[in-house]
């Protein structure tokens, strides 16, 4: 009897797993197979040609300009988010007048979709934009930046645009992990005598480890698979200086190569993988339970 | 059972991350409109057109109607969202759901539909024999495609009429003359060139005039060499030259100071308010300007690369094409034979203000700037294919190298080292022969 309650439960399960598998796993497992062959919008033969396209990838002196712009887009948009968001939580967590307010203004850009965030952005960023004549206007004259068309720039520009965006997404995972620790532990802290930082360090950071998680496994996974932001705002451009591995992707299939568009698609799949999977299980060892 | 559950765990993690990172692996986006078939053996004909041209003379419901009622022959089109236009055709072709007719354009037909392969020659069709400008419709020494017009754009300076007339200037025909005419514009308080190269395309209009110039005078053999691999962009010094004029009209100051962050779609408002005198553009730029202001005077003249430069034609524009395995083939050839009829060609022609390319239909009074392109370069034989005709490959990289040029990162020589490099690796992995 039990038995068969369990496999009821699968049951119900099923028909979404085979929706999901028809249209995620078979397609993820296809593309798998179209990497390692040579498949072209202008050929109908197919031919297996083992390695080549991953061969073609690491000689391509944009594709690795791609992939290091990827990291620093990673690197600093995961920093900053959980950075800025986690500040934001410990700040507006306690107690306020304008707590709710400030807590809709932070969160309101997360709500946006990222391609309006990017369109708003993209004539502000502009030489002679509304960024520029802001600091102009403060008397920051020295900090106004060609920000969108300085190719040793422009791909911290758009990082830090992902994370005016985002910040407020990751602040309010940190506040409700915030209100789910109880307010007995600071207390006893307290009567023993712990300072602020200690209680943050000792109590707040070790049971915030679950939103922190999550927190660093979106904002990473979200930073490697960037897109959306480099191609309004500048297209891989000025040149390819802001390139990264999601614009090449189109890039490639828009050449008509598509098994080295699905090669480099599979190289970013691995490349998450193998930094995310590690990094989800080092994380959940290190989460306590209240 | 921990095990195994660990085991599940993994699975999951891995199924999760496949699908964060699965982007949409080009499924075959089926934008077919489901063919009405053969009832009573009446014939369908699929016609295939991106949205983008919905305002196409070949696809009105007048002309759709009236060839129906000639033939019995009816039109069913398979409007194909902009963006996916291509990547649809493609798809279609390769697996042999093609339609019966396809509207495209001539360059980048060679480029992206494999044109020898997939399309239906047309050198023997009825109305071949009447066509006055066979190279804006042939590619290979064939012609692929069928248009009624010979005017498919043309690429030069586009300039405002007014100012120059005011600042009484003339046409140049040397680049130091226009380096002259610049200053004089400049001196007079507008921006005498408007240059919107965050679309990188847009930088590409300059070269791909000049070059194609320079090589029709001196070396008319170039395009055939160098897509098989006996000749490199870099063999030309004058090529450098080109990209070398170009560049210094930006440093000499005779543009717009951003030019990495202005884009095409401000162009006409430029142009509107008379800020810039002045762009390397193709003429559709003129309609748009006039759409929104008839009375403003623009025009066009040859990108002034060399001593007394050709005109360059744009090889791009709306063709309709007849695929080698389409369905109704004979009726989809009637449709074109139908276009081609001297009343349904002449009213075509007269609705678009079109320059015939029929010898027996009349080209109706064209707006001012077409009549100059008529008179001063098109019936006197001074336009040029620009080098998009002779193109087996995809051009975005070049347009960002030119766009890297201006940013500072590459020099003319690295330009077009960098192409060749890639332009190379492009034409092998289509598999073009001595590559």
């Amino acid at each position: 009897m039990k038995r068969a309650k369990n496999l009821y439960s699968y049951y119900m399960v099923f028909p979404a797993l085979l929706i999901y598998s028809i249209f995620f796993v078979v397609p993820a497992i296809a593309a798998f197979y179209y990497s390692f062959t040579d498949w072209r919008l202008d050929r109908i033969d197919l031919k297996f040609i083992g390695w080549d396209n991953f061969e073609k990838i690491f000689s391509d002196k944009t594709l690795i300009l791609a992939l290091k712009n990827t990291a620093i887009f990673a690197v600093v948009t995961v920093a900053g988010k959980n950075i800025i968001g986690l500040l934001l939580a410990v700040a507006l967590n306690m107690r306020l007048k304008t707590k709710n307010l400030l807590r809709a203004i932070f969160y309101s850009p997360s709500i946006l979709s990222i391609l309006v965030i990017s369109i708003l952005f993209t004539p502000m960023l502009r030489t002679e934009g509304t960024i520029n004549r802001v600091l102009e206007a403060v008397g920051l004259h020295s900090l106004s930046q060609a920000w969108l068309t300085n190719p040793s720039l422009v791909i911290w520009t758009i990082a830090i645009v992902s994370i005016w965006q985002s910040a407020g997404f990751q602040m309010a995972i940190y506040l409700a992990g915030l209100q789910s620790i109880s307010q007995e532990y600071y207390e006893a802290a307290k009567i023993d005598g712990a300072s602020s930082w200690k209680s943050f360090f000792k109590i707040t950071l070790p049971l915030l480890l679950p939103a922190i998680n999550i927190n660093l496994m979106l904002t990473l996974i979200g930073g490697l698979k960037v897109f959306s932001e480099v191609y309004v705002m500048t297209g891989g451009g000025p040149g390819n200086a802001s390139q990264v591995v999601g614009t090449i992707i189109l890039r490639s299939f828009g050449e008509g190569n598509w098994g080295l568009g699905t090669a480099v698609n599979t190289l970013l799949f691995v490349v998450v993988t193998i930094i995310a999977i590690p990094l989800l299980i080092f994380m959940r060892r290190k989460e306590v339970t209240e | 059972m921990h095990k195994r559950k660990k085991a599940a765990s993994m699975v999951l993690a891995s199924l999760l991350s496949i699908s964060l990172t699965a982007c949409g692996s080009g499924g075959t986006d089926s934008v077919t409109s489901a063919s009405n078939g053969n009832k009573n053996s009446k014939v369908t004909l699929e016609l295939a057109i991106s949205k983008s041209s919905q305002d196409s003379a070949f696809i009105q419901q007048d002309i759709l109607d009236e060839f129906e009622k000639q033939t019995n022959i009816s039109v069913n089109l398979q409007l194909i969202p902009a963006e996916q236009t291509t990547t649809v055709l493609q798809t279609k072709l390769a697996v042999d759901e093609t339609p019966d007719i396809i509207q495209y354009n001539l360059a980048s037909a060679i480029t992206d539909l494999n044109l020898e392969r997939n399309f239906e020659i047309l050198d023997n069709e009825s109305w071949a024999s009447r066509i006055v400008n066979k190279d804006v419709l042939s590619a290979a020494g064939h012609i692929y495609s069928f248009h009624v017009s010979q005017d498919t754009g043309m690429q030069g300076v586009v300039y405002n009429k007014q100012i120059f007339a005011d600042l009484g200037l003339s046409i140049p025909t040397s680049y130091e003359q226009f380096l002259a005419i610049c200053e004089k514009i400049k001196a007079g308080g507008i921006t005498p060139v408007f240059m919107p190269y965050k679309d990188a395309w847009a930088a590409n209009i300059w070269p791909a005039a000049a070059f194609a110039d320079f090589v029709a005078k001196n070396d008319p053999s170039f395009f055939d060499e160098l897509n098989s691999n006996k000749k490199k962009w870099s063999d030309i010094p004058e090529f450098k030259t080109f990209l070398e004029q170009q560049y210094e009209v930006y440093t000499k100051g005779y543009t717009n100071t951003d030019v990495l962050s202005d884009s095409y779609d401000m162009a006409v408002g430029k142009f509107l308010n008379k800020e810039v005198a002045m762009m390397f553009m193709g003429d559709w730029l003129i309609e748009g300007v006039a759409e929104q202001d008839p009375s403003m005077e623009l025009g066009v003249f040859p990108i002034p690369s060399s001593d007394d430069a050709k005109l360059g034609a744009s090889p791009l524009g709306g063709q309709l094409f007849i695929p080698k395995k389409a369905k109704h083939l004979d009726e989809a050839k009637q449709f074109l034979d139908f276009i081609a009829s001297k009343e349904i060609a002449q009213q075509i022609v007269d609705a678009k203000g079109y320059v015939s390319n029929f010898s027996d239909v009349t080209t109706p009074e064209l707006p001012a700037y077409k009549q100059d392109i008529v008179d001063n370069y098109i019936l006197p034989k001074k336009t040029v294919l620009t080098t998009d005709a002779y193109m087996l490959v995809d051009r975005s990289e070049l347009y960002r190298l030119l766009q890297d040029q201006f940013a500072g990162g590459l020099t003319p020589e690295e330009v077009l080292k960098s192409w060749d490099e890639k332009f190379s690796q492009l034409m092998q992995d289509k598999g073009v022969s001595g590559f």
